[in-house]
């Protein structure tokens, strides 16, 4: 049925390749390197760090962990989220290993795969940091967020705990 | 409207290209248990009865200029959206099925952004006690545990299926990703909120509508309002608190609708089938609480329950009412209904450390309200003689006797089946032990074994879904069911009996002690290793309900009855009960003839006694029964059910017709007596009457096969060839597979220990010699 409100002055078929054009122009423009990253998307991401993030996964190659690197760059910031992703045997004995990383500060996390700790490592050169160590079954997963903002109004030192919790659930949730 | 849709879509994405795409998120992060509450405004309720206020001009204006403007937002936001998401979105199964093979629809057109949701910390400001028990509770946490996230990624990860199939999980798990149109690849939607609230208080309180009882989230969501005008018309998205708190009338109005007390709503989720889209294969029933319950004494809605009692709903359980402990607005005498939904779940809030919720689970499952446990009577080896019921017939023991006990698990106030639901993933078992006066252990049967397993020879109230391999479905891979190799959960109202059989030490003296108990455990330790590994630690056992007894070496006497213990002539009739579910028909008569001998003015004893005599095709004595049934009480739809089945059975067709009319007009929604009253009709060439029938039938069971067949044909003859094929196309979807009881022996054929419990009259013991079968059917 066509509008009454609408006059029928462009052809349907018309309308519908203007359409189709459009769209495809608008998303080609401003389309992204697609992110493969099998533990948490873009979005997602992009609302963790507060802003247009840009993700890259690698594969893991010898030696190396799987990851997944999140930027969000302003003009005078970068703000980071990395995420890997690793299978080992004695997979707790590494998980306390990596764990390490978090010296004193460690608090532990509820509910986050078969477990994980968090911290906040504060570093004069590279920022405010936030890391998250855990394992579910066999693979051994960290999440670090950074910020190269002083006083970052968004990845602030309180915001930085409930955001690397959300991300750890979203990371141990596609992990299981 | 083409143009109109087009031109709106053309000027959204013109706003976007103008302010630049982001990603879509939903509307804020927030730590999922760490919510803390902002505190309610103050309010205080106008007095009871009083009528609701009356808006100025000036507030009507405001009001109206809200909705407008809300109004608006939201369809730029979703014409946005839309546009955003559309192109990418897998429509696996067609543009005009986006959310299948989930049933759930939306209003209006397209995807649903999450953001038009309100949030749970929203609702939970003036609702704190509610949004405190939501957040322990299964519903808020319906997407995320890892149970259900194992379950699911599998389902993603399968080369042959992906993310689009898991539609058919998250259209109940998370309703709010599936309308959003997250559920393909590359998904450019933030997942953070939606995917942590799972079922949030707008999801359920949006449902503008249920589609069917299909189940399989049948619902149709509305676009979430939390108020209405003065002329009800919904205003979308999150309003100002005043607003509510001035016209609370109006809240309720948006959020309340009256299905939402009613078990329909529940049978959105809590009733699932494996539909052909999904498993390739065809239409095969997943669970279905609702009918269960529809079909226990708790619905009245069915006749041929054994035992009847008060109208009790799933919310009437699952949903009682609580003292308030927290601040909220909704509450009505200081209670609101519970927004935990207390059932069987301990494995979730164990995984959270939800300690509440555990321990009022754990209370709940162990109310001592819903099993009864009978050590009923004992045999011993050489007589046939029942030594029964215990605590009413003297007996004697000796040493060396080998002994037979008879146990009896009633299903007495549950109103679905134990185990209900996903019974594959939960585990509820019996554990009998026997032990002499030092605490010696004699007999154990249902231990747990040190690496968690349960004893592969215990009586568990499970089942064994099957692949066409005859492999056990041990992951949950439900798209790979072909099968049910067995099922042995107790329905509603039932019983069942379980025999155990050991022999007394020949060196014992004084008394033995045997106990049967109902275990519990959320969820089977194997499935638990599948999700956590198998280093993960125990998880709770609940003991549900149990019955120990003392048999003494030599003379045992009469006892006194303990309080929670069935009435004699209750414990003969579920023994009745159990041995007619396990095809031993005469032992059956002669128990519900124990019960007629203690209440000779119980009707529904004769009923049973006629019941059980029509299964077993003893047609005369059957009549005897049926007729003293209704010579006691002339009006027991029961009996007059049974009564109909044998005038048809001596080709009285007015009498058959009569009956079941009766039976029908006395209980509408009894889906037997529909489809008996249809098949009269039917096989009396009374087209139009039987084509009622089978219509009612299909709207209380939407997947009855008589309907479905009887349907089929009468479309046909009434010249109806659409409606004909649709009803044939949905007989064959639905017909149980007559090649799949093949993939269920090739599993008993590997699976002894399990093949035994697949046949209803057996018997535990360790004095045979038996094939040691792989733990757990694994």
């Amino acid at each position: 049925m066509e509008s009454d409100l609408i006059p029928a002055l462009i052809p349907d078929k018309v309308l519908r390749c203007l359409l189709a054009l459009f769209v495809l122009l608008v998303f080609a423009a401003r389309s992204q390197a697609k992110n493969n990253c099998p533990w948490m998307n873009e979005a997602t991401a992009s609302g963790l760090l507060g802003g247009d993030a840009v993700g890259e996964f690698t594969d893991v190659a010898s030696g190396r962990p799987a990851a997944c690197v999140f930027t969000q760059a302003g003009a005078s910031f970068t703000r980071g989220l990395r995420i890997t992703v690793q299978v080992t045997p004695d997979t707790h004995l590494h998980y306390e290993t990596a764990a390490q990383a978090c010296l004193k500060t460690a608090s532990p996390l509820e509910a986050i795969g078969n477990e994980a700790t968090m911290c906040t490592l504060d570093n004069r050169s590279t920022g405010l940091t936030q890391l998250v160590v855990g394992r579910v079954r066999d693979q051994l997963f960290t999440i670090t967020f950074n910020t190269t903002l002083k006083d970052d109004p968004i990845l602030t030192r309180m915001s930085l705990k409930e955001r690397a919790y959300t991300a750890a659930e979203q990371v141990a949730g596609n992990l299981f | 409207m083409r143009h109109a849709r087009h031109i709106a879509v053309l000027l959204a994405g013109l706003l976007l290209a103008w302010h630049g795409i982001k990603p879509v998120r939903a509307q804020q992060d927030n730590a999922p248990g760490a919510a803390s509450l902002t505190p309610p405004p103050a309010y205080t309720p106008r007095p009871k009865g009083a009528p609701p206020l009356a808006d100025t001009p000036a507030e009507r204006e405001a009001i109206a200029r809200w909705k407008a403007k809300a109004e608006l937002h939201l369809e730029a936001d979703r014409t946005a959206y839309n546009a955003q998401v559309t192109p990418t979105y897998n429509f696996r199964y067609g543009p005009r099925s986006p959310f299948l093979p989930g049933n759930v629809q939306v209003e209006g057109e397209g995807f649903l952004q999450p953001g038009a949701y309100p949030s749970a910390e929203y609702c939970g400001t003036c609702h704190q006690e509610a949004y405190s028990q939501w957040r322990q509770a299964l519903h808020s946490n319906a997407f995320r545990t890892p149970f259900y996230r194992t379950s699911v990624n599998l389902l993603i990860r399968d080369q042959t299926r992906g993310i689009a199939f898991a539609r058919h999980c998250d259209s109940c798990h998370n309703p709010i990703g599936v309308l959003g149109a997250t559920l393909t690849e590359d998904s450019k939607v933030d997942r953070a909120k939606f995917d942590s609230d799972g079922l949030t208080c707008t999801t359920c309180h949006s449902v503008i509508g249920l589609d069917s009882t299909n189940g399989n989230s049948s619902i149709k969501m509305g676009v979430p309002s939390v108020i209405v005008d003065e002329n009800g018309e919904r205003i979308p998205g999150e309003v100002p608190f005043e607003m509510i708190l001035r016209h609370p009338e109006r809240h309720s109005a948006a959020v309340m609708h009256d299905f939402l007390h009613k078990p329909e709503f529940c049978a959105a989720c809590h009733k699932a089938n494996l539909p052909a889209p999904l498993n390739d294969y065809k239409f095969i029933r997943a669970f279905t609480a609702f009918d269960e319950w529809q079909q226990s004494k708790f619905s009245q809605r069915n006749p041929l329950t054994f035992y009847t009692a008060e109208f009790a709903s799933c919310q009437g359980c699952h949903m009682k009412r609580n003292a308030v402990t927290l601040p909220d607005y909704g509450a009505k005498d200081g209670t609101i209904v519970s927004h935990r939904w207390l059932a069987g779940n301990t494995a979730v809030p164990f995984y959270y450390g939800f300690n509440e919720q555990l321990k009022k689970t754990i209370e709940f499952l162990g109310s001592g309200n819903y099993l009864n446990v009978d050590v009923f009577g004992i045999k011993k080896a050489g007589s046939e003689k029942l030594l029964a019921p215990l605590g009413e017939v003297p007996f004697s023991l000796a040493p060396s006797d080998v002994v037979e006990v008879w146990v009896v698990i009633q299903n007495k106030n549950i109103g679905h089946s134990l185990i209900p639901e996903v019974r594959d993933l939960y585990e509820a078992w019996v554990e009998f032990t026997v032990r002499d006066s030092s605490g010696r252990e004699v007999y154990h049967s249902g231990f747990l074994q040190p690496d968690g397993m349960l004893d592969p020879r215990a009586h568990s109230f499970t089942n064994r879904p099957v692949t066409d391999e005859g492999e056990f479905v041990d992951n949950h891979k439900v798209w790979t069911i072909h099968s049910v190799a067995y099922d042995n959960s107790i329905p509603a109202g039932r019983s069942v009996l379980v025999r155990y059989q050991f022999p007394m030490p020949a060196e014992v003296n004084g008394a033995v002690t045997v106990t049967a108990r109902v275990n519990y455990r959320h969820l089977r330790q194997s499935y638990l290793n599948n999700v956590l590994g198998a280093d993960h630690p125990a998880y709770p056992v609940v003991e549900l309900a149990s019955r120990s007894r003392v048999l003494k070496i030599g003379e045992n006497q009469p006892e006194q009855a303990q309080a929670n213990d069935n009435p004699e002539w209750m414990r003969w009739n579920n023994l009745g009960i159990s041995l007619l579910d396990q095809f031993q028909y005469m032992e059956a008569v002669q128990a519900f003839g124990e019960v007629v001998k203690l209440r000779p003015g119980y009707a529904d004893g004769y009923t049973n006694v006629g019941l059980t005599e029509i299964v077993w095709e003893k047609f005369e004595s059957a009549r005897k029964a049926i007729n003293r049934a209704l010579s006691i009480d002339p009006s027991s739809a029961r009996a007059i059910y049974y009564d109909g089945l044998l005038e048809r059975r001596a080709g009285n067709t007015a009498n058959e017709i009569a009956d079941f009319s009766k039976v029908v007009e006395m209980f509408p929604e009894s889906r037997d007596a529909r489809r008996e009253l249809g098949i009269s009709y039917y096989q009396n060439n009374d087209n139009s009457r039987a084509l009622e029938q089978f219509q009612a039938l299909q709207k209380i069971d939407p997947d009855d096969l008589a309907a479905h067949y009887n349907l089929s044909i009468l479309y046909r003859r009434m010249g109806k060839p659409e409606e004909a094929r649709e009803q044939q196309a949905m007989f064959m979807d639905k017909k149980v597979d007559p090649g799949a009881p093949t993939y269920s022996l090739n599993y008993l054929r590997n699976h002894p220990e399990i093949s035994e419990e697949s046949i209803p009259w057996h018997i535990h013991s360790d004095m045979r010699t038996e094939t040691a079968g792989p733990k757990n059917g694994k």
